[in-house]
């Protein structure tokens, strides 16, 4: 496979996002932050009427969508800017772009973005490819 | 004098470690079910999803979120919120494997925010190790913590 700066990388998708997940990410994170449970706790503190997912499931789409773009390589560095909330039911795409290559290993850009409201995550990677 | 100059100062606590004493294995039903819950499926080569780097280093830290805001005098109700999020791997991380982390608060720096009001920007950098000492990956995490009782 053969990669070129300015190549777009193939988005990835999260057309609903899970109330259930979250309730699972909390034992992950060991952390029973109720606005990730509990709309109600969500409204009481005036940050909508969704509960809002955890932020680094967001990485993790992100990181999806950068494992899926290059097969079989490995992400060597990845940061992440979070900019906005994603709230259950967001429809959330992953995209990004190569900005540099230099023999195995290639510097991407990509983005984190909620249907009808914009990047709400962003950030850059260096992925090192398996020869 | 900076309009920042007239707030109190943050809590000094650069330094304060976050050396854990827990051991952390990402076993393979967790692995599958945090996959699953991210819409993709685990690798078939024995590594873990990459996102067990902020897993495990925050949940074996010496400090649980509400104690990594205690110390910055901070309520973790008041609503600590992510700000970004860096990693460098040394290594993949392993389905099987245990690993230990060593950390510390790196700084707290309050700042006057348009839209927070006054909010203190905590660093805190996390390193992932394996039982046998070797370094697998290093990551700075930032939070921002809103002071609504200085805005």
């Amino acid at each position: 496979m053969s990669y070129a700066v300015g190549d777009a990388l193939p988005s990835f998708a999260i057309p609903s996002v899970s109330p259930e997940a979250m309730k699972d990410w909390a034992v992950f994170l060991a952390d029973p932050n109720p606005i990730h449970l509990d709309v109600e706790v969500v409204k009481a503190k005036g940050l909508g009427d969704k509960v809002i997912n955890q932020g680094p499931i967001n990485v993790a789409y992100m990181m999806n969508m950068l494992m899926a773009a290059f097969p079989g390589a490995t992400i060597e560095a990845m940061d992440s800017r979070f900019l906005d909330n994603v709230y259950a039911g967001d429809k959330v795409i992953a995209s990004g772009s190569i900005v540099a290559i230099d023999g195995a290993r290639i510097d991407c850009e990509f983005s984190l973005d909620a249907e009808g409201r914009g990047t709400v995550n962003s950030g850059t990677a260096t992925i090192r490819l398996a020869y | 004098m900076s309009d920042e100059a007239t707030l109190p100062p943050a809590p000094d606590v650069a330094g304060v470690s976050l050396d854990g004493t827990k051991v952390f294995t990402i076993t393979a039903e967790e692995n599958a079910r945090l996959c699953a819950s991210t819409g993709t499926t685990p690798a078939t080569d024995g590594t873990a999803h990459p996102i067990y780097y902020y897993i495990a280093t925050q949940v074996a830290m010496g400090k649980t979120v509400a104690g990594v805001c205690e110390a910055c005098e901070f309520d973790v109700e008041d609503g600590p919120m992510m700000g970004s999020s860096g990693v460098r791997f040394a290594h993949p991380l392993m389905i099987g494997e245990s690993y230990r982390v060593t950390g510390e608060i790196l700084s707290l720096v309050r700042k006057r925010s348009r839209k927070l009001g006054v909010m203190d920007v905590l660093t805190y950098r996390l390193r992932l190790l394996t039982l046998d000492g070797t370094q697998v990956l290093e990551t700075d995490n930032v939070w921002v913590l809103p002071r609504k009782e200085l805005a």
